[in-house]
C-alpha cells in the first residue's frame, strides 16, 4: 500500500475527488483455478449506496472480499481516496497495512458472522478489536468510550434492551442489526454488505435494509452491497453495477433495469421474484 | 484466512500425485497378491530389503501403466482422487457406467478385496477354537475370578485409586494448556495459509503422531529409569501421552470449526492473535473441555494394553498362563513399581493367587 504521489503507478491522481473507491481491472483466481473476476472495472462514490446484482457465482461474494482484502486480487487495483483525499492502493497492501484497510472498510455478511456464544455487546464491541491491543482484548478490557460507542450504536439499530443476551438468543434480523451495529463501532469510511438480507424473511428484509439506508443518510457512510431481489435495489440503491460470470455488464441508475437487461444479468428465462 | 499466499494447484502437480499414487496401487495390488501365497512363511524376515526394491520397482512400472492409460483418456483412481475441479465434468456416457465397469472402480474393488482376504488370512480367525471344552472352561475360570475379588487388598486399593486420580489429574492439568497452544498450531485451516505455517503444521503432526504411537508403558519404563520408580514417573509417562493425544483431538475440532465467525472477526481488522481468540476459542471451548474430561477419565484407567502386552510376554516364555501370573505380573508390578498407572481397581478385582 503506497501513498499517492510516493510511488505513482498507473495514475493514481486520476481518482475524482467525490470517489471513494475506483477498482481496476480487478481479477481473482482461486488456488483451484476457478476464475472468479476477470478484469472488473468500476468507481464507487462517496456517501453512495451501490448495489451489486448478478447470479450466484457471478462473483459478487468475491468482488466485495477483495475490496476488504478478506481475499486478496490476483491482479488489478483498488484504489481507496481517504477523507483527507490521500489515495492508497488497497490490492497492494501487505501485512499489518491490511488491518489498517478493514478497519477502515467495514462488512456484514449473509450469515451475520457474530459470536452466537458471547453477549449481544461483547459481539458489538469486538468491532474495536482493530484499536485495542491484544492483551487488553483478550483480558476483556475495551475502552470505556468504545463501550459507550457500542451502546450508542445498539441503540441506533433499536436493540440496546438486548445488550446482555447472547447473540445465539436473538432472531436473524436482530443478529443482523448486531452485524451493523459491530461494523459501525469499527467507526468505518465504507461498509460492505453481502447478501445481508438473503437469509431472512420478507418484514425482516425491509427493516434491516431500512438500517442500512439510515447509516447510509444519516451517518454518511459509503454502502456496497450485494442483492438478490430487484426489487429490493430498486427500493435502496442509488447507483447499480451487475456482474455476470465475473465481468461487468452493466453500471447506471436501478431504474435502468428492464427486461431486457435483467434476461442479459440473469439469462433468457428468469423470472423476477418481487418481495413486499 | 488461508487464501492467495497458496500456489495455483496445477494440472502438471496433480498429474504427477495421480501417477505416484496409481503407481502405489499398482505395486500394493502385486504384492497383496504375493502375500495371499507366502503368509505364515518363517523366512519372510531376512528377504524384506528385497522386498523394499521390488515394491518400488513395482511402483515405477505401476507409474508407467497409470501414464500409458491416462494417455488414452481413461480415468483412474490417481485422477479421481487429485484431478482439478475443473476438470471434473462427467460426460453423460461416464455417468451411465456402473462403478465396477470403470478403471478405477475396479482399481479400488480390488484393492479392497484383496486386503479383506489378506486381513482374514493374517488374523488366523478360527470360530471352532472358541467351541472347544477344555478352552473355554479354562477361559470361564479367570473370568469367573475376576467377579469374585480378594477384598482383603480393598483398603490398600483404595489408597491406590486414590492416588491414581490425583496422579492423573496433574498430568491432565499440565498437559491441557500444552495442548492447547499446539492444538491451534497443529490446525490445518490455521496454519494452512503460508508455506512456513504449513511446513511448521506438517513437522507437528508427524512429531506427534510418533509420540503417540508409543504406549504410555514405554514412556513408564523410560521415565522409571530416569526419574526412579514411583509415582513421579507414572505421571510423566501419562503427561507425555497426555499432550500428544490432546493436541490431536483438539486439533481436529479446530479444523471442524465454522469460517463465519472468522470472517466476521477478520472483518473488523482484528490482529491474527485476536481472531483466533475471538472467533476460534469460542468455538471450541465445549468440546475441549469434554476431551479433556474423558483424557482425564482415561488416564485414571491407566493402561490395560501395557498389561496386556505383559501377560502375553509371560505366557510366550512359560506356555501357560496362570491365574497368579495376571495378578502378579501385570497389576502388582505397574501399580507398585511405577506407582499408580496400572489403577487400583485393577487391583482390587485382581484374581486370588495360589
Amino acid at each position: 500500500m503506497s501513498v499517492a504521489g510516493a510511488t505513482n503507478g498507473t495514475g493514481m491522481n486520476s481518482v475524482g475527488a467525490d470517489t471513494i473507491l475506483s477498482i481496476r481491472n480487478l481479477t481473482k483466481t482461486y488456488p483451484n483455478g476457478v476464475q472468479a473476476l476477470k478484469g472488473v472495472s468500476f468507481d464507487v462514490k462517496r456517501g453512495e449506496f451501490l448495489v451489486v446484482i448478478g447470479l450466484s457465482g457471478s462473483g459478487k461474494s468475491t468482488m466485495l472480499r477483495c475490496l476488504n482484502r478478506l481475499h486478496h486480487p490476483t491482479s488489478g487495483e483498488v484504489l481507496y481516496r481517504s477523507k483527507e483525499g490521500s489515495v492508497v492502493d488497497i490490492a497492494a497492501a501487505e501485512g499489518e497495512e491490511i488491518l489498517t484497510v478493514r478497519k477502515k472498510i467495514a462488512m456484514i455478511f449473509q450469515h451475520f458472522n457474530l459470536i452466537p456464544r458471547h453477549s449481544v455487546l461483547r459481539n458489538v464491541l469486538y468491532g474495536a478489536l482493530g484499536r485495542t491491543g491484544v492483551f487488553k482484548s483478550i483480558f476483556g478490557l475495551f475502552s470505556s468510550e468504545d463501550e459507550k460507542k457500542a451502546l450508542e450504536y445498539l441503540k441506533l439499530v433499536g436493540i440496546s434492551e438486548k445488550a446482555y443476551y447472547k447473540a445465539a438468543q436473538l432472531s436473524g434480523g436482530q443478529q443482523q442489526r448486531v452485524a451493523i451495529a459491530r461494523a459501525l463501532t469499527q467507526a468505518p469510511d465504507i461498509l460492505l454488505a453481502d447478501e445481508p438480507v438473503a437469509s431472512l424473511d420478507p418484514a425482516t428484509c425491509h427493516t434491516v435494509m431500512d438500517y442500512l439506508r439510515r447509516v447510509n443518510q444519516e451517518l454518511g457512510l459509503t454502502i456496497v452491497c450485494n442483492l438478490h431481489f430487484l426489487s429490493l435495489v430498486r427500493q435502496y440503491a442509488t447507483r447499480v453495477v451487475a456482474l455476470k460470470g465475473g465481468q461487468l455488464v452493466f453500471e447506471g441508475s436501478p431504474m435502468d433495469i428492464d427486461e431486457a437487461w435483467f434476461a442479459r444479468i440473469y439469462g433468457e428465462g428468469a423470472k423476477e421474484v418481487h418481495i413486499n | 484466512m488461508a487464501q492467495a499466499s497458496q500456489p495455483l494447484v496445477s494440472e502438471t502437480g496433480a498429474a504427477v500425485r495421480r501417477t505416484i499414487l496409481d503407481g502405489f496401487v499398482f505395486a500394493y495390488l502385486v504384492f497383496a497378491a504375493v502375500a495371499m501365497v507366502l503368509v505364515g512363511d518363517e523366512n519372510l524376515a531376512s528377504q524384506v530389503p528385497q522386498f523394499v526394491v521390488w515394491f518400488l520397482g513395482l511402483t515405477v512400472i505401476g507409474a508407467g501403466i497409470s501414464l500409458a492409460v491416462s494417455s488414452k483418456g481413461i480415468k483412474t483412481l490417481g485422477w479421481q482422487i487429485y484431478a482439478p475441479p475443473h476438470l471434473r465434468a462427467k460426460s453423460a456416457e461416464e455417468l451411465a457406467t456402473p462403478l465396477y465397469k470403470t478403471f478405477w472402480g475396479m482399481q479400488v474393488i480390488l484393492t479392497v478385496a484383496l486386503t479383506v482376504i489378506i486381513g482374514v488370512q493374517m488374523t488366523q480367525i478360527d470360530i471352532l477354537k472358541l467351541l472347544e471344552q477344555d478352552r473355554f472352561e479354562h477361559a470361564m475360570r479367570l473370568f469367573g475370578q475376576l467377579l469374585n475379588p480378594d477384598w482383603s487388598i480393598l483398603p490398600k486399593a483404595i489408597l491406590k485409586v486414590i492416588e491414581t486420580i490425583y496422579i492423573a489429574f496433574i498430568a491432565t492439568a499440565i498437559a491441557v494448556p500444552i495442548a492447547f497452544v499446539l492444538s491451534f498450531l497443529m490446525a490445518r485451516n490455521i496454519m494452512g495459509g503460508s508455506k512456513l505455517g504449513f511446513a511448521a503444521y506438517a513437522g507437528l503432526r508427524t512429531l506427534f503422531n510418533v509420540s503417540r504411537s508409543i504406549e504410555p508403558v514405554l514412556w513408564a519404563i523410560i521415565f522409571s529409569i530416569w526419574a526412579s520408580f514411583g509415582p513421579f514417573a507414572g505421571m510423566l509417562a501419562l503427561l507425555v501421552h497426555s499432550i500428544a493425544s490432546l493436541a490431536k483431538q483438539y486439533s481436529e475440532i479446530v479444523e471442524g470449526i465454522e469460517d463465519g465467525p472468522i470472517e466476521g472477526i477478520e472483518s473488523t481488522g482484528a490482529s491474527r492473535l485476536q481472531t483466533i481468540w475471538f472467533s476460534v476459542v469460542p468455538q471450541v471451548v465445549l468440546p475441549y473441555i469434554s476431551y479433556t474430561v474423558y483424557r482425564w477419565d482415561t488416564n485414571v484407567h491407566g493402561d490395560y494394553f501395557g498389561s496386556c502386552r505383559r501377560w502375553r510376554h509371560r505366557y510366550d516364555v512359560d506356555g501357560v498362563l496362570r491365574s497368579g501370573d495376571v495378578a502378579a505380573s501385570g497389576m502388582h508390578h505397574l501399580c507398585y513399581r511405577v506407582g499408580g498407572v496400572g489403577d487400583g481397581c485393577v487391583l482390587f478385582a485382581r484374581p486370588r493367587c495360589d
